[in-house]
């Protein structure tokens, strides 16, 4: 074999040109057809020592472009590829994935699916056990790498016992172990809590200072990422380059255009952008939340919008909804819940927060009677629309409570969008009329009316999401319970259902969600739960809570990035400030960008 | 029995493949103390040299205890009648005889089944399954992306087990075939099928892309970090078994009157 290295310390990792792949698209005669060309035409280069960040609205072929670069695409996952796409002086197109792994290593979303042995040792070794390095050299690598992550101490433990974040960090060292000098991170941090995420870009960041490695970056989360990258490279809808660069430079510099396309931008830079509208002198634009502090530091601030705080009147004289009391689960010999007492008063859209593993979601689910505990492991009682959601009639707790959960196609019980509404209904022995009447109006308002007779599973994922919250919806329940709704969604699918949500709040839909995406809960909640070892730590308005550090850090949790600026202003009038509606401007059109995946 | 040390730290095939003559053996007797004999010896060796803690060894004592006293009176009822009609009767059941010879044939049939199990434990408690896959593709040379591929495949049943539980919860709640009895049961775990199969499926792939992308399969060989030796000591275990079994055969026989 003969290798190209012109210059080993600056040649490209990666380089890729005029990259156009097209997937084939499985047809019912066995044949397929193929799919738009998604990326089309890209050029870009991963040299040593860079992070490089790769941007995109949903469905412009970011992920695929990721596989692409070590071969998985088209040699595992059937597409056209056209172009050339060179790999650590490999011609990718010719050499099949798993001898690319020495070059390119990849870390992928899901920590669950790439998992492969039974403990972390194990995992490291994986990787170079597979290309025949001796055992005495495996070894030696693997300590170095999980050093390197902090994950030496937990060689022997099964990696199904790390955190999600952890098992990101496993992966890292899997990557480092086999010596690739290119990372491929396709949403690593997607999945995790923000605790995990901190660790993991802290991890990065030390895996690329010594300048040898390369990073080619596909992240939603530009609030993490943005200070790990060092160049952006953007692409269209339709998969072609819009712009590339150095980050400030792309992503400070062209701002509107970028949010014009459907790309996400940093919370800060958005603010900024608000403020500059609102004729706030900022320039250059922020990235971050204490360039954001110095920029607004330095100019005369308006007065903020009014920051509503909840004019409510004490939980018990109000309409309460749900109400748990003294609630203790205990499973496996572990106290899941540790005497949580809450009300949720009608009309409140309460965000339940907390780490992986706080007991959010369990709460959530015996709420809403999808957990019904044994008598044994149970202390405390839960009432919801004044059903005991454990023991009633599930056709009248489908009237008190909507449950959506985390990933949609587990509640599809029917074959077509359309009964999948109905079947609801028809169990209520709602007469014929009516079911048809509401069916319609549900599928109009969420988008489904084209889709009506297909199956759900046929659907693409926020259309499964949508009907998913159709069908918790359309009993018209008391109160609306949403599990982690936007966990390993992206950015553009999280802001179009907790958009949704706000519709249906205003609409006077009591909700609840569980969440762990601080900004979002910001924006949308009214009020905030947070839960931390299966007990409530704090309760409260977005506004008070989400700007209390040592609370948030306690349960596991970040402050969000407009309040960590806010907070730090010498002008005490704009501490409250946690939300963008709270900024004086009039709401950018082209920030929340919905319906992407349609 | 001493000098056997940890058996977990022997071949796992001679473990797993050395008993299987014994387990042949054990089906052909029709006696009750060769079979018996067999279990207790391997109990013995598991109890000395299994290094299981003292509360599993109970639970496999009483397992096989409370199997043996089920399978006797079980299939002591299912014995035909005219076999056994020349033996005493012991009690008169609601109109069914109960025959001494049909418990006979019913403790038999429960003390082979309990040495059967002994045997496979004495294998399966020693031995993990990483470690039978290393020994089947260094000692017979077994693909080793068959092996791992299926160790692979092992680790997704918990997953699997926690989505069923979460997908049955969500059918519940949305009221899918709701209601007591066996028709009713099996449609509604029909419908668990195309969303575990939707998630499995899709679960699968992102596994194996992960693996690819981890140099899975790029040579016909791969390095095997942990050497699982075949010894002389092994051989001597496998010996020992089968002089063992032999020695259990000779000793029932004699024990037994002509």
């Amino acid at each position: 074999m003969r290798f190209a290295y012109p210059d080993p310390v600056t040649s490209p990792l990666l380089e890729l040109r005029g990259l156009r792949v097209r997937h084939h698209l499985p047809l019912d005669d066995g044949g397929h057809r193929l799919g738009d060309p998604a990326p089309d035409g890209v050029d870009l280069a991963v040299r040593p020592g860079e992070v490089v960040l790769l941007l995109g609205p949903s469905g412009c072929g970011k992920s695929t472009l990721a596989l692409a670069t070590n071969g998985l695409v088209p040699h595992v996952v059937d597409a056209d590829v056209t172009g050339t796409l060179t790999a650590g002086g490999h011609d990718v197109a010719a050499t099949r994935p798993p001898l690319l792994a020495a070059d390119v290593a990849m870390v992928f979303q899901d920590p669950d699916a790439q998992v492969v042995t039974g403990s972390v040792l194990d995992e490291v070794c994986f990787a170079p056990e597979n290309l025949r390095r001796p055992p005495a050299e495996v070894l030696a690598r693997a300590e170095g790498a999980l050093r390197q992550v902090g994950l030496w101490e937990r060689r022997g433990d099964d990696p199904a016992l790390l955190s999600g974040g952890g098992r990101q960090r496993l992966a890292l060292a899997c990557a480092l172990a086999v010596g690739a000098r290119l990372l491929v991170l396709d949403e690593p941090t997607a999945n995790l809590d923000p605790d995990g995420v901190e660790q993991f870009y802290a991890t990065l960041r030390s895996v690329t200072a010594s300048g040898e490695r390369g990073v080619l970056l596909v992240e939603h989360d530009l609030d993490a990422a943005v200070e790990a990258a060092d160049r952006v490279v953007v692409l269209d809808a339709a998969g072609r380059v819009a712009t590339s660069g150095p980050v400030r430079e792309v992503l400070a510099g062209r701002a509107e255009e970028l949010a014009e396309l459907g790309v996400w931008l940093p919370t800060t830079t958005l603010a900024a952008l608000r403020l500059r509208a609102a004729g706030v002198p900022i320039d250059p634009l922020p990235l971050t939340p204490a360039e954001l502090t110095g920029a607004l530091d330095a100019v005369s601030l308006p007065a903020p919008v009014a920051v509503q705080e909840p004019d409510v009147p004490p939980v018990d004289r109000r309409d309460v909804v749900v109400s748990v009391d003294h609630l203790t689960v205990r499973r496996g010999g572990r106290t899941v819940l540790d005497d949580v007492s809450l009300d949720v008063a009608r009309g409140d859209l309460l965000a339940l927060v907390g780490a992986n593993g706080a007991g959010k979601t369990t709460l959530a689910q015996l709420v809403a009677g999808v957990l019904r505990p044994r008598r044994r492991a149970v202390a405390g009682s839960v009432r919801v629309g004044g059903l005991d959601p454990w023991r009633a009639d599930v056709r009248d707790l489908t009237a008190a409570v909507g449950f959506v959960f985390q990933n949609p196609e587990h509640q599809f019980v029917t074959g077509r969008v359309d009964d999948e509404l109905a079947h609801g209904l028809r169990l209520r022995g709602v007469p014929d009329g009516e079911v048809v009447a509401r069916v319609d109006d549900v599928l109009d308002r969420f988008g489904l009316g084209a889709l009506r007779d297909r199956h759900p599973f046929w659907l693409s994922g926020g259309q499964k999401r949508r009907l998913s919250v159709g069908t918790a919806i359309v009993c018209r329940p008391d109160v609306l319970v949403l599990d982690e709704p936007t966990y390993g969604q992206d950015r553009e699918r999280a802001v179009e259902l907790l958009d949704l949500l706000t519709t249906l709040h205003d609409d006077g839909t009591t909700v609840v969600v569980v969440s762990h995406d601080m900004q979002l809960v910001a924006e949308h909640a009214t009020r905030v739960v947070a839960l931390a070892g299966g007990r409530v730590v704090a309760d409260g308005s977005p506004a008070v809570l989400l700007r209390d550090d040592a609370v948030l850090a306690a349960a596991g949790l970040r402050t969000p990035p407009l309040a960590r600026a806010t907070g730090a202003l010498r002008d005490p009038a704009w501490h409250a400030v946690t939300r963008l509606a709270d900024l004086p401007a009039a709401r950018l059109p082209a920030v929340h960008l919905a319906g992407a995946d349609a | 029995m001493n000098g056997l040390g940890d058996l977990r730290t022997y071949n796992p095939l001679v473990k797993v493949l050395g008993p299987v003559p014994v387990m042949v053996y054990v089906v052909t007797t029709r006696d009750v103390l060769t079979p018996a004999l067999v279990a207790l010896g391997a109990f013995a060796v598991l109890a000395v040299a299994g290094r299981q803690s003292p509360r599993v060894l109970a639970a496999i004592a009483g397992g096989a205890a409370a199997l043996t006293v089920v399978m006797t009176f079980s299939f002591g009822l299912l014995t035909d009648p005219a076999l056994v009609a020349d033996t005493t009767v012991l009690a008169t059941v609601g109109g069914f005889e109960v025959r001494s010879g049909a418990l006979a044939t019913g403790l038999a049939t429960a003390v082979r089944t309990v040495a059967l199990m002994m045997l496979v434990l004495l294998g399966g408690l020693t031995t993990s399954g990483a470690d039978v896959v290393r020994a089947m593709t260094q000692q017979l040379h077994l693909p080793y992306r068959v092996g791992y591929a299926a160790l692979a495949a092992l680790r997704f049943v918990p997953r699997f087990g926690h989505e069923l539980e979460v997908i049955r919860g969500a059918h519940r709640v949305r009221g899918v075939a709701p209601g007591r009895g066996p028709v009713v049961a099996v449609r509604r775990q029909a419908g668990y099928v195309v969303p575990l199969l939707a998630g499995g499926i899709r679960h699968a792939e992102r596994v194996s892309l992960a693996m690819d992308a981890r140099g899975f399969g790029a040579h016909p060989t791969r390095t095997e970090r942990t050497v699982v030796p075949f010894g002389a000591r092994d051989v001597v275990l496998l010996l020992s078994f089968w002089a063992g079994a032999a020695a259990c055969a000779v000793l029932a026989a004699t024990l037994t009157p002509a």
